[in-house]
């Protein structure tokens, strides 16, 4: 095979800056080479750069209808939804082998993924948020009188996570949406698709590219860092709870700080889906959560809750969970492990693997995936890279004062019930801190317009003027015209 | 083939095909259970083979077709072996297979046919019901009913004993739908007229040389004939195949 060598910028600046000096980093495949072109920066430049993105934003982006804002994104999205597009093709040649990503599951989840930026889920999304979403353009009237708009900050600082490929392109939507500015440091574990995107609103819309810059540099790095967080009205960071926490303290308190950190999330299944004609499509679909992106999204389940008295019992449900997951294996290989992460898995097997009330399905030759079974309920996180516990519990209830202790991380809950437990269900997770209840198999799609970690996304980032019914009447004075 | 180190179970194996299967089993490195009914000292003799050629077997006493001795053996092999790999449910009720003597479907009673149902699928029920979990929590294994082809080809009808083999071919298949997510394959093997063994004792001459006449092959089976689809069920070259059914009858039946 003709191995082919191919260089690409692992950054997006506004076409009108020049930067000067680079350094590379090679990824290797069966393919060929890859080098990522990264820039070297100063402070100087991140000032520079965020000066320009900011007077960009003023002078073009802030003055766009929202819905032309949606026609650009739009038709970005329906660029990368061609099996042929350029950048897509890209995307699908190089993640996994920056990632370690399966190369099939990267090109259906990242398909599906961006499928959820079209025109109709950013309308849907905006409404999710914004009774009127005209308010982002203009002065509107509220219903007990008075006027009021929405302003996004005129520059948004991301810290991009790299767990998940393309996750950043949901962030930079959004602060497209509010018509931010928007400077993302990338992670350095996945660096490219942030860029690419950014490449496809600039083949849309020139002038809009220029609000954006995707730069790469080491998380900390206090002489960039400082003045990005001095530029930005509001910050957003991704990460671990400790890297998150660094960047907490260094944003002043008047400056918008959101963050996302370290989440658990778990599934619960009800006797009712493991009756004899449903029990293999549930497992399949627990299998799916647990195998996608090797289980390094905040939304896959590590825990696995499993009712008593279906047609298979929790430790049926165990073993064939297994072999579902050696199956997904099969088709969609899991990635290379640091030699740390394959040591956790054997740890964590060899940990349950004498206990009387564990067992452990694994398999054989290597840790691809993992199953522990235990006999009574519990709260334990996996290692994660397909490794996840199975409890057995004779009602799903029994589970919840084994939360409590984790309220702070809990997020999504796969959910396989019948209907008139699912309300109860819900109201109980719901008070013991999860904020989303989804389908079992749906626990990494996350819709458009989620309440992300239980919050708005959007109005956490917008500030409001109002003109109040009083300025109105008043002004009402000074009409030369009036009678 | 490489068999080395699994732990198999044949059923009915000290005389016949089954003892055959043993054998072969034993040949490959496979760790033997020779499971009898009454003849312990046959079962032994074949258990000595297998050590003679190298092998590793123990001969183990069960009625197959009682529930609780059926479970009372594999408990106690998982017990001394650590695992149950190959299950091939060989046994059936004692039959002869005489043309001459067989009762016309007039003369059929119906206890007749329990008899063989109890023996035939009733046997392997108990069999296969008792090494599930094991193999469940082994996330693999191995199960391999004998048949016959009299079931697509009743050239002689020995209604008890062909209608109890055809159910079991059904009950094959449908355990093979429900262990198939767990790894477990099942499947069949349908020897014809295999001679000699003590049920075909009393097949004479001119039904052999007859069915030798209609027989591609030009001859009937032997017992050291059926091994090989036993085994290569058994084998990872079979892992992808469950619910399937070998007929060895030299071509005779055609499927």
């Amino acid at each position: 095979m003709n191995k082919e060598q191919q260089e690409t910028q692992a950054y997006f600046i506004p076409d009108t800056i020049q930067l000067t000096s680079f350094t590379t980093r090679e990824f290797e495949s069966k393919q060929g080479k890859l080098i990522l072109k990264s820039p070297t920066l100063s402070g100087k430049d991140i000032q520079f750069i965020t000066d320009t993105i900011k007077a960009n934003q003023k002078n073009y982006l802030d003055r766009l209808q929202t819905t032309e804002v949606i026609d650009i994104v739009d038709a970005a999205v329906q660029k990368w939804l061609d099996p042929d597009y350029h950048l897509r093709k890209f995307a699908e040649k190089w993640l996994p082998v920056i990632t370690g990503y399966d190369a099939e599951m990267i090109r259906l989840e990242l398909k599906r993924f961006l499928r959820t930026f079209r025109k109709q889920e950013l309308l849907r999304f905006l409404v999710e948020e914004f009774d009127d979403p005209a308010v982002l353009d203009d002065f509107r009237p509220r219903k007990k009188g008075g006027l009021s708009k929405a302003y996004g900050p005129n520059l948004i600082l991301h810290f991009f996570s790299g767990n998940v490929p393309g996750l950043p392109v949901w962030n930079l939507v959004m602060g497209l949406l509010i018509k931010s500015g928007q400077l993302g440091k990338t992670s350095s574990s996945e660096p490219l698709m942030p860029v690419l995107f950014a490449k496809s609103l600039e083949e849309v819309n020139p002038e809009l590219a220029k609000t954006l810059a995707v730069l790469p540099w080491k998380g900390g790095e206090e002489q960039l860092e400082q003045p990005a967080i001095k530029a930005a009205e509001a910050v957003v960071a991704y990460g671990s709870s400790d890297s998150v926490e660094n960047i907490r303290k260094r944003v002043p308190a008047h400056k918008r700080f959101l963050s996302y950190g370290h989440k658990i999330s778990f599934a619960m299944v009800g006797q009712e889906a493991l009756t004899v004609d449903r029990y293999r499509a549930s497992i399949h679909r627990v299998a799916e959560d647990v195998s996608v992106y090797d289980q390094q999204g905040c939304v896959s389940p590590q825990i696995i809750y499993v009712e008593q008295g279906g047609s298979v019992s929790p430790r049926e449900f165990a073993q064939l969970l297994a072999k579902e997951m050696d199956h997904y294996n099969h088709k969609k290989p899991r990635g290379p492990l640091l030699e740390n992460e394959a040591l956790a898995i054997q740890s964590f097997r060899s940990q349950y693997e004498f206990q009387m009330e564990s067992s452990v399905y694994g398999h054989p030759a290597d840790t691809s995936w993992t199953v522990v079974y235990h006999s009574e309920p519990g709260f334990e996180p996996s290692p994660l890279n397909r490794a996840v516990h199975v409890f057995s519990c004779t009602h799903l209830e029994q589970v919840y004062p084994k939360l409590t202790a984790f309220c702070q991380y809990l997020q999504t809950v796969g959910v396989a019930v019948r209907p008139n437990r699912l309300f109860k269900l819900s109201e109980d997770l719901g008070k013991a801190g999860v904020s989303r209840v989804c389908s079992v198999g749906k626990m990494a799609q996350a819709p458009a317009g989620w309440h992300h970690d239980g919050e708005f996304n959007l109005l956490n980032l917008i500030r409001w003027t109002d003109i109040e019914t009083s300025a109105e009447r008043h002004a009402e004075h000074y009409d030369e015209d009036s009678e | 083939m490489d068999l080395k180190g699994k732990i198999a179970l044949v059923t009915g194996a000290s005389r016949g095909i089954g003892a055959e299967i043993a054998k072969a089993f034993g040949e490959e490195g496979a760790f033997v259970i020779v499971n009898y009914l009454q003849n312990e000292e046959k079962a032994e003799t074949v258990v000595d083979h297998i050590k003679n050629q190298g092998g590793e077997s123990i001969a183990l006493q069960a009625d197959v077709t009682d529930e609780k001795s059926v479970q009372d053996l594999v408990a106690k092999v998982v017990d001394s072996f650590g695992a149950i790999d190959v299950v091939v449910n060989n046994a059936l009720p004692s039959y002869t297979f005489n043309p001459k003597t067989r009762k016309a479907a007039w003369a059929m009673k119906w206890e007749d046919y329990q008899k063989q149902i109890e023996g035939s699928i009733g046997g392997a029920f108990h069999v296969c019901k008792a090494v599930m979990p094991y193999m469940k929590e082994q996330n693999s294994g191995r199960i391999i009913n004998l048949l016959t082809n009299l079931i697509d080809l009743p050239l002689v009808p020995y209604h008890d004993y062909t209608t109890a083999k055809a159910g079991l071919l059904g009950y094959s298949r449908n355990l093979a739908a429900d262990l198939g997510p767990f790894g477990i394959t099942v499947n069949c093997v349908a020897p014809g007229l295999t001679y000699p063994t003590d049920s075909s004792m009393e097949t004479k001459e001119d039904v052999r040389e007859e069915i030798a006449r209609l027989t591609p092959m030009g001859k009937v089976a032997s017992p050291e004939d059926i091994t090989g689809s036993v085994l290569f069920f058994a084998s990872d070259w079979a892992s992808f195949v469950t619910g399937q059914c070998i007929r060895v009858d030299g071509g005779l039946v055609m499927k």
